[in-house]
């Protein structure tokens, strides 16, 4: 909200400081987002008069001009314009100005011709775009003033960020209010010089309210003879300051006490309203209205409805129609002065998509109690300015008068809930400045009667709140909490979290933080469409599901990637999958079910670039591979079985799930090359995605150490030929388990296919340790165990041992 | 006679320790062993000698003898470790190795910049005892509003632009369903299922219908809530103020402004001097000195009703802060959206 000081001084005297001003009502809960001071960006500026103009003897689109500022001497100024005539005034900008599009005005000779100044165009002033010629002054205006005097800028303009509760600090009384308790000075409110005719309103119009719960106050004043013209210009310039444009003297009146109080009013042209009658009611089936933007809008059951005898007039609290707007020709205007409900006005402002000044003020809530004096000060300024009549009475419907709510404050409630001991005289006095009249009590406990305008006000806390902010929350010490009185246990998901991310950092994997949500399209590339959680008002369709899988996302991520050239990346992303909860809303339990995951990316070259030493290293599933076996490792989890499983987004021959026993802790593999092609994705990637829950529930998070054997290992290596499709695995299986107890490890080191073993056959190498740990093993038994693996796995799987 | 195997073997030691000296190679040394204590050597050539010597006259000489020996081997093996030492240094002063060379690389991955400020966040707060507690994202409105003392139609809804869900699974009059706009509703379920005292943070993502250079519509939020008896604004402000100086630095200033949030009364914005110029005022603070970082208040007695706890016998502050902001704030990023674009470039830098 836009605040003219110039008008704010008119209830209220302000400190000398403007920042001063604005750093208190900020501190108070009213922050000043931006000061606007028109007037410093025209300092230097000054009303001057053209008192001569010559050619230029040197160009032919100058002149040569002798200006009068009321300074004494007159200057010479060169001056590109034409549409000045000698005896104009002038926006006249003296040398050591800067202007506020950044020209300094400096002493120069401009094609051999002294000039000291400039004249300026309205643009180059910085107040419209017109650039056409020089600004030409009103020939009243005094020489040498400054210039933002002369047009009406010397005022000094507020942004007010009023947060959603203080609907008593729209308006500039609101601000005014809040200044007088502030700087402990006095208000002075605006006087209605009201003139009344011996006619009564009531014989001109009838009024009636069919929804007392929704209307809760309607008044009226009749004003007659009144001729519409523009309002003068002190009030054309307050409403551009505040942020409104000047229409005609009728519709600026209301607009400026709307302003000036915060609550709104309309004026009807009492001629256009069918029978001269005004029922308020909601809407029927069918009826429309032609709203003063121009739009017809079907209305809504729940839309409440100023109308005439006949139809709808006014979407009430939001906007008037057409048919009964004032005009040039209107002479008899109906001024209405009302109080809705607020939900009422928020739901059709909201229904219709039509947010105003009248309805941003009445969702919030206005003061039922100010209506007949808006009324009186806006009838009296329409007869002062628009010269009519002001009828005898106000037509004031008012259903069902509520006494004040009053609230009552025990001193103690001040220390407990602020911390701070606040004198009980202290309180009631802040209060008091506020307008809450202190009805009973003493200082331990005093019941207050809350100020209409405050309907924010309700409750006890509401009345610390006041103190407080008054006081300045600066006022308030700081204190850390009390000691804590016991200490939960480190929780197990955090420090699996802890784990697992480090294990992601060693692997050299980087984290990414995706949206949420993503395409239809792009889960249906992966055939995981199926139960998305769809948002039903997404920002655009590329964020309209919540992802059922977080791979769509890493594989925007490595599409980016290659786009900008990277040759390699290792993702990994800590994030949750939504799938609908059939149970979901009962007692607790969550809509969604929720799943968080660790899931990941490698792609490209391994290391992300090339380098000396390991030129173009591509990385595979194997890579994919170890970045999850460290995460199991990390989280000790031993006796993880893989098997390969149909996928829909996985390559089949490589597609992977992690079993511990029959829980699934996770999967990976290729990118399946069709999905690889809906998605446009680049070749060569592969995925895994890790289940946190599950991986908890297994974890060994304090892993138990073992004694080390004190004797020494045997290392045995063992080739042995199996069927091609054989999985190395179910060798390394029987190893162990033929070798037990003396076999301590058995690792792949070799893998081969080719002639020297025959087609369909593949050569696979292990790397044995045998070891007690009792005893050094002799060279007779280490043997003798390494013969009976062998017979076996040749015995078991076919193999043959490779010679 | 003994005098006289004395002397040469004094002089047989003197030429001993000149000679090997001098040595150069392992060549020189090999005929130096030789020469002193060969078999046909000069050592060998005194003691055979020796013969002649009365037998406690020849124990002297013997020990005399044994004594050279001795010296005479010490200095041939210090020779030789001389000698290596000298062969040892000549061939590796002919090896370079190119140690401009980057090193082999080894895996290093990054956290995420709004990951690792989260982290950072609630570190603080669990070194003053606050538990960490999580809660849905796709969240019943009730939980998100109505429970926060933000009932439908008020305008309060307007300060937080709300995405709506879908939710045809759910049972008739469960409902709406929206994408939880800050993490409060945790704090309602954590009230919910614990008694007090409670202080606890909530992280995680939370969703706001916003696209620009400082919003996305999804971001993430660090919230915090601590009920006791006798909870007062004074510990609210003790707590923030810390938690500014261990998060942004020890000279950081805080300030507490009055405002409005319906969930809780009294309600305070928190800023802190401007970590870019100390408080001068610059282009980021927008020449205030201030920089707005956190919303806070003392929970309002209607969220203490929805919750379950009595408001007459406990109180308490909640907070609630954006990552982003922080990171951008902490890192010197100018646009938010290039946060959730994760180019590997950006990636690389934290």
């Amino acid at each position: 909200m836009r605040i003219s000081l110039k008008w704010l001084k008119d209830y209220v005297a302000l400190p000398a400081s403007v920042d001063e001003l604005a750093s208190r009502l900020t501190m108070a809960g009213l922050e000043i987002e931006g000061i606007e001071r028109p007037a410093e960006a025209l300092k230097g500026v000054v009303v001057a008069q053209i008192v001569a103009s010559d050619k230029h003897p040197n160009a032919d689109k100058l002149s040569v001009t002798k200006i009068d500022f009321g300074g004494g001497a007159q200057l010479q100024v060169v001056c590109g314009a034409k549409n000045y005539k000698v005896g104009d005034k002038v926006p006249l900008a003296t040398v050591g100005t800067k202007l506020p599009n950044g020209t300094e005005i400096k002493q120069a000779a401009l094609r051999g011709v002294d000039s000291s100044g400039m004249l300026c165009s309205s643009k180059e002033l910085g107040i419209t775009e017109d650039s056409a010629g020089l600004l030409i002054l009103d020939a009243n205006a005094k020489l040498g003033q400054p210039i933002a005097e002369a047009l009406g800028l010397d005022d000094v303009v507020f942004t007010v960020n009023v947060t959603p509760n203080r609907a008593d600090a729209l308006s500039h009384l609101g601000i005014a209010r809040e200044v007088a308790t502030l700087f402990n000075v006095p208000l002075k409110k605006p006087e209605a010089k009201l003139t009344e005719s011996s006619t009564e309103a009531s014989t001109k119009v009838t009024i009636r309210i069919d929804d007392a719960e929704r209307c809760w106050r309607y008044a009226a004043r009749v004003i007659e003879g009144v001729t519409v013209k523009p309002s003068p210009q002190w009030m054309q310039d307050r409403l551009k300051a505040a942020g409104m444009r000047g229409i005609n003297n009728l519709v600026d009146i209301t607009n400026y006490v709307l302003l000036e109080y915060g609550q709104p009013l309309h004026a009807f042209d009492l001629d256009r309203i069918g029978g001269a009658q005004i029922v308020v009611r909601t809407a029927k089936g069918g009826e429309k209205l032609t709203t003063l933007d121009g739009k017809e809008r079907p209305l809504h059951a729940d839309d409440l409805l100023i109308c005439d005898r006949d139809t709808p007039l006014v979407l009430a609290g939001v906007m008037g129609g057409a048919s009964s707007e004032v005009t040039e020709k209107t002479t008899r205007v109906l001024l209405e002065c009302a109080t809705f409900q607020p939900t009422t006005v928020r739901r059709s402002s909201k229904r219709h998509a039509l947010h105003t000044e009248s309805s941003h003020r009445f969702e919030r809530g206005t003061d039922v109690n100010v209506v007949p004096e808006v009324l009186d000060r806006t009838a009296a300024l329409i007869a002062e300015l628009g010269g009519g009549t002001v009828l005898k009475g106000r037509v004031d419907i008012f259903p069902a008068p509520k006494p004040n709510r009053q609230v009552s404050l025990r001193t103690q409630k001040v220390v407990d809930l602020l911390g701070v001991v606040v004198p009980a005289a202290d309180c009631h006095r802040i209060l008091a400045s506020l307008g809450f009249k202190k009805l009973s009590g003493d200082d331990a406990t005093a019941t207050f009667e809350v100020p209409s305008v405050r309907v924010d006000v309700s409750i006890e806390e509401d009345l610390v709140e006041e103190i407080a902010r008054v006081r300045g929350f600066d006022a308030i010490p700081e204190a850390l909490p009390r000691g804590l009185s016991e200490l939960e246990p480190e929780r197990p998901a955090l420090r699996v979290e802890r784990l697992i991310r480090a294990a992601m950092a060693g692997q050299g994997v980087d984290e990414v933080v995706n949206y949420s949500f993503v395409s239809p399209a792009e889960l249906a590339a992966f055939s995981a469409e199926k139960d998305a959680i769809a948002v039903g008002n997404p920002l655009s369709v590329e964020q309209s599901v919540m992802r059922t899988t977080l791979f769509p996302s890493l594989v925007q991520n490595v599409s980016r990637a290659s786009r900008h050239q990277t040759q390699g990346v290792r993702f990994y992303e800590w994030a949750r999958s939504y799938r609908p909860e059939q149970s979901g809303g009962q007692g607790a339990v969550p809509v969604a079910k929720e799943t968080l995951e660790v899931a990941g990316v490698v792609w490209g070259l391994r290391h992300g670039q090339r380098t000396w030493t390991a030129k173009d290293s591509e990385a595979d599933y194997f890579d994919a591979r170890a970045i999850v076996e460290a995460t199991l490792k990390a989280l000790h989890i031993d006796g993880v079985t893989a098997e390969t499983f149909e996928s829909p987004w996985y390559h089949p021959r490589s597609a992977t799930v992690l079993r511990k026993g029959d829980k699934v802790l996770g999967t990976l593999g290729e990118l399946h090359p069709r999905v690889m092609k809906k998605l446009d994705a680049p070749a060569g990637i592969v995925l895994f995605q890790l289940d946190v829950e599950a991986l908890q529930s297994v974890a060994q998070l304090i892993p138990q150490a073992k004694p080390l054997s004190k004797f020494p290992a045997v290392l045995r290596d063992l080739a042995v030929v199996v069927p091609a499709e054989m999985q190395s695995e179910s060798v390394r299986a029987v190893i162990l388990e033929v070798g037990q107890p003396l076999v301590e490890d058995a690792q792949v080191f070799d893998v081969y296919s080719g002639h020297q073993v025959g087609a369909g056959r593949k050569n696979v190498a292990y790397a044995l340790r045998y070891r007690s740990p009792e005893r050094t093993l002799t060279d007779v038994e280490v043997t003798e165990a390494h013969e009976k693996i062998v017979a076996e796995v040749t015995r078991r799987l076919g193999g043959a041992l490779r010679t | 006679m003994p005098d006289v195997m004395q002397d040469r073997l004094k002089a047989l030691a003197e030429a001993a320790r000149t000679e090997i000296s001098k040595a150069q190679t392992a060549q020189d040394l090999e005929a130096l062993k030789g020469r002193f204590l060969g078999k046909k050597g000069e050592l060998s050539a005194v003691l055979g000698s020796m013969g002649k010597l009365a037998p406690e006259e020849r124990k002297a000489v013997g020990e005399i003898a044994n004594k050279v020996k001795g010296e005479v081997e010490g200095l041939l093996s210090e020779a030789q470790s001389r000698l290596e030492d000298a062969a040892l240094e000549q061939e590796l002063k002919g090896q370079k190795l190119d140690i401009t060379l980057p090193g082999r690389a080894a895996a290093f991955g990054r956290r995420h910049p709004v990951s690792q400020t989260l982290e950072d966040i609630v570190r603080v707060f669990s070194r003053l005892g606050f538990e960490v507690y999580a809660g849905p994202e796709i969240e019943l409105d009730w939980y998100n509003f109505e429970a926060l003392n933000v009932p439908a139609d008020h305008p309060a809804r307007d300060m937080q632009d709300t995405f709506y869900v879908d939710a045809p699974w759910l049972p008739k009059g469960v409902g709406p369903v929206v994408l939880r706009t800050h993490t409060s509703p945790v704090q309602i379920r954590t009230m919910l299922a614990h008694k007090p005292p409670l202080r606890g943070v909530m992280p995680g993502r939370v969703y706001r219908k916003d696209s620009d250079q400082t919003h996305t519509p999804m971001f993430h939020q660090v919230e915090g809530l601590l009920v006791d008896e006798k909870v007062t604004f004074a510990e609210l402000k003790g707590t923030l103020a810390a938690f500014a100086t261990a998060f942004f630095g020890a000279s950081t200033k805080t300030r507490f402004r009055p405002s409005f949030f319906p969930f809780t009364e009294p309600s305070a914005e928190v800023d802190v001097s401007c970590v870019f110029c100390s408080g001068k005022g610059c282009r980021v603070c927008k020449q205030t000195g201030w920089l707005e970082v956190l919303g806070s208040g003392m929970v309002h007695p209607n969220v203490f009703k929805h919750a379950g706890y009595d408001a007459s016998k406990v109180t308490g502050f909640a907070f609630g802060m954006g990552v982003e902001r922080l990171a951008m704030l902490r890192y010197g990023i100018d646009d938010l959206r290039t946060m959730f674009e994760n180019d590997a470039r950006f990636l690389a830098q934290f």
